[in-house]
């Protein structure tokens, strides 16, 4: 199932298929290691905004950003 | 030969713990040309001639932040001798990233592979001979937390320095990728530096706009490096930039694969704690319980009985009789033992009175940043401030600043767009610090009877202006536009060490002490001078009479411009003034100039307001109420404007934040005391009340207006990334 990451369900790992935006966001997010064919796994939601586990390390991102994460389960 | 190490590495990997474990206390902190961004250089222990440059936590050498730009030109500019880089072998794979663009740029790297205790304690294996082979760089095991190996990987790197070593790349990326970088490195041959060649042909793949402002490509070059990137962008169907982050990650991966072998699957204990920390039901009560305890701590308990002991034990009982009797006993003249003993000692003693106070808030902050929760409560405050143009990033600057406004003020520096940065310089001082308390406390209690509603209102109107402010400065021109996303990484939970915490504190904590030893000693001095002195008769000399002093007459000129806020008169014309110099000089100004018997400030700490009367009986309660907003919201103490002047790098900015805070200050006191007047009947309807009624329309437009909206261009881009 192919889905933004905010509604990726927490707890459960995904692999990130797009991300959307040709800016400096897009950038930083793959610096931080947020890359096309990586997993990520939801650990938990506030209000739309996420914490994610990437690469092994924990990234608060917020609702905006997030959902410039495409991803499929 | 001196030697230059450049100490390298992702954001939160132990690199600030290393580079003091190197260089101990042989610092020097400055920043970096141009720009608000630290620089830390240190000798290294043991080392005459080796110097450690701290370079700032970046993910990547991409030109898009300060920082990465920073260490770039650093390293290409100053081309140091050796890199340390720093990498956390609990998330090896990210901090690799770096690692693959650093040993690119021409520079002999030594890596320091951090975190060893975490990632034994973890159960994972990392087999350190092959990545070194597979890097093509030296790789020393190390903890800096722990103090183990650092001292190895810097020597290490001397070494390597020493020996003229030089690093090559083993990486590869695929073969397409490769032709082209070959192809780029023919096209620019001779513009391109032999050592730095393979750094400037990716940079060039990128199209990096940096690396080609500074080569200076004739437009033929040009024209042919386009071609040739091009042709690699549709062959893979993407853009060059993700072409190589991606071609970077997979090399990588196979490095890992090769020599890292991971125990857990599943989720940590630092990923365990966040799912009940930041769970959406009690992210918010579990911060209110944290904070209540901080404050609790700082305040009531711990922090009370420090304070009283300074004051009444260390300043009342032994500094201030031993100089006294000191000075009598030398035969000291009278009025020098009265400046050194009441103005002096007494002075400097009162404010230092504080410190104990605001080391222990301070102490608790710092144990929280150091084990992972303050970064936390950014991220859980974030969509309350984002309401009104804050993000979550700006709540540890004014939490902080709710001890003391000069370390608040420099931790807006985590805050990387400048315009939520300068926003939130802005406003962090609103919130009451340390200093400002004693007013509260001497209003509240020699005014309103210690009403217990006065301190707490303290903070209400801070927020309330914070909030005011974002709405009203969000609207403006100058700040229009949404904050920046927030994105953040979070450190994994671990116990705060000792080390790190006191090291925290004390340089939070030091700005107070250096400002109480310089300003207030010699701002203690001239008050004690200039009310102790004034012409009698068209003689000068002392005076008895407080009303004749020098003081009285500087106060005179002052004052009028207060009087429509209800408190018009020299008197506390000067206290204002002089809380310039300290907040708390407020309270103790108002003690010598009303001629309290005792010190003000610390009859206020010690909750003696009958004794205060004689302040009290100066005011109504709605003059000293008026008096204290605008004591809470105005101009900060020198000490935060200086430190204003230093993050906002830029006197234009220094002046027109200093100049809003007042002038806000000014019309909100202004408001409440016109028509205060009116609505308890003291005075019927006045000029006054007319122009708080034209202030009141002015901010209400200023709050509901529609904002200056950002020219269309932005905004399309914005909405094809959402649609």
């Amino acid at each position: 199932m192919i889905m933004p990451l905010t509604f990726s369900p927490s707890g459960q790992p995904a692999t990130v298929k797009e991300i959307h935006g040709k800016d400096e966001t897009k950038r930083f997010l793959e610096s931080l290691g947020f890359v096309v064919g990586g997993p990520v796994t939801v650990i938990s939601q506030m209000g739309g905004n996420l914490i994610v586990n990437v690469k092994d390390t924990r990234v608060a991102l917020s609702q905006s950003m997030a959902s410039r994460i495409i991803v499929h389960q | 030969m001196a030697i230059t190490i450049a100490l390298a590495g992702n954001p939160n990997c132990g690199k600030t713990t290393m580079f003091n474990d190197l260089t101990g206390s042989n610092q020097f902190v400055g920043n970096w040309p141009g720009v608000t961004v630290e620089k830390k250089e240190g000798k290294l222990k043991g080392h005459k001639d080796v110097i450690i440059t701290d370079l700032p936590g970046i993910y990547s050498l991409s030109p898009y932040t300060l920082e990465e730009v920073v260490t770039r030109n650093y390293l290409i500019g100053e081309h140091p001798d050796v890199i340390l880089n720093l990498v956390d072998g609990s998330n090896i794979e990210r901090n690799l990233y770096l690692t693959t663009q650093l040993t690119e740029m021409g520079i002999p790297v030594v890596i320091a592979l951090n975190m060893m205790d975490i990632v034994k304690k973890n159960g994972d294996v990392i087999d350190t001979k092959k990545l070194s082979d597979l890097l093509g760089c030296q790789v020393i095991e190390t903890s800096a937390v722990k103090n183990e190996g650092s001292m190895e990987a810097a020597e290490a790197a001397v070494k390597m320095a020493l020996q003229g070593g030089k690093t090559t790349p083993q990486h590869v990326f695929s073969k397409p990728v490769e032709d082209t970088l070959d192809r780029i490195g023919e096209i620019a041959d001779n513009f391109i530096a032999q050592e730095n060649k393979r750094w400037y042909a990716v940079k060039l793949f990128e199209r990096d706009e940096k690396a080609l402002e500074s080569l200076k490509l004739p437009q033929g070059t040009l024209a042919e490096l386009e071609k040739a990137i091009t042709s690699c962008e549709e062959e893979l169907d993407d853009d060059s930039e993700s072409i190589i982050t991606n071609e970077r990650y997979n090399a990588i991966a196979k490095v890992i694969k090769a020599c890292v072998k991971k125990k857990r699957g599943g989720l940590s204990t630092s990923d365990k704690i966040d799912r009940i920390v930041t769970n959406r039901f009690l992210a918010l009560p579990i911060f209110a319980v944290v904070m209540f305890f901080v404050y609790y701590i700082s305040v009531s308990t711990v922090g009370d009985l420090l304070t009283g002991f300074t004051n009444d034990t260390l300043f009342g009982e032994w500094i201030s009789p031993a100089v006294e009797s000191f000075l009598v006993g030398i035969g000291c003249a009278d009025w020098l033992t009265g400046l050194i003993v009441d103005g002096i000692v007494g002075g400097v003693g009162a404010v230092l009175g504080f410190v104990p106070q605001m080391l222990v808030l301070f102490l608790m902050l710092c144990a929280l940043e150091d084990c992972g929760y303050m970064a936390r409560i950014a991220f859980i405050m974030d969509r309350i401030f984002r309401r009104f143009g804050l993000s979550g990033k700006s709540f540890i600057p004014m939490l902080i600043g709710s001890g003391c406004g000069v370390p608040g003020i420099m931790a807006s520096r985590t805050i990387e767009q400048d315009r939520d940065r300068k926003m939130t310089i802005m406003t962090t001082t609103f919130i009451p610090c340390g200093a400002k308390m004693p007013i509260v406390a001497l209003i509240a209690g020699a005014l309103f009877g210690g009403a217990w509603w006065v301190a707490p209102s303290a903070y209400f109107i801070g927020v309330a202006a914070i909030i005011i402010s974002g709405i009203i400065l969000k609207k403006t021109k100058l700040f229009a536009g949404d904050p920046a996303p927030f994105v953040m990484e979070l450190p994994q939970y671990h116990l705060p060490t000792v080390k790190n915490v006191l090291r925290g504190t004390w340089e939070r904590g030091s700005s107070f002490i250096k400002k109480a030893g310089t300003v207030i000693l010699l701002s203690s001095i001239f008050v004690w001078f200039t009310s102790s002195f004034g012409f009698v008769d068209g003689t000068f000399g002392m005076v008895d009479d407080i009303d004749a002093s020098v003081l009285a007459s500087i106060g005179s000129v002052v004052a009028p411009v207060f009087a429509p806020l209800g408190f018009g008169n020299w008197q506390t014309a000067v206290a204002t003034v002089l809380g310039l110099v300290a907040k708390e000089e407020v309270v103790g100004a108002l003690g010598t100039i009303y001629a309290v018997a005792g010190d003000a400030l610390e009859l206020v700490e010690e909750g003696a307001f009958g004794e205060l009367g004689a302040i009290a009986q100066h005011f109504t309660a709605l003059s000293a109420y008026s008096f204290l907003v605008f004591n809470l919201l105005c101009a900060p103490c020198f000490a935060a404007i200086g430190a204003i002047k230093r993050e906002m790098n830029n006197a234009k900015w220094t002046w027109f934040a200093i100049g809003y805070q007042t002038v806000f200050a000014y019309t909100m006191s202004f408001m409440l005391y016109q028509f205060g007047l009116l609505f308890t009947g003291a005075a019927g309807f006045s000029i006054g009340t007319a122009i708080a009624a034209v202030i009141l329309v002015v901010y209400l437009w200023l709050l509901f207006r529609k904002g200056y909206v950002e020219k269309p261009t932005r905004l399309r881009s914005v909405d094809t990334v959402e649609a």
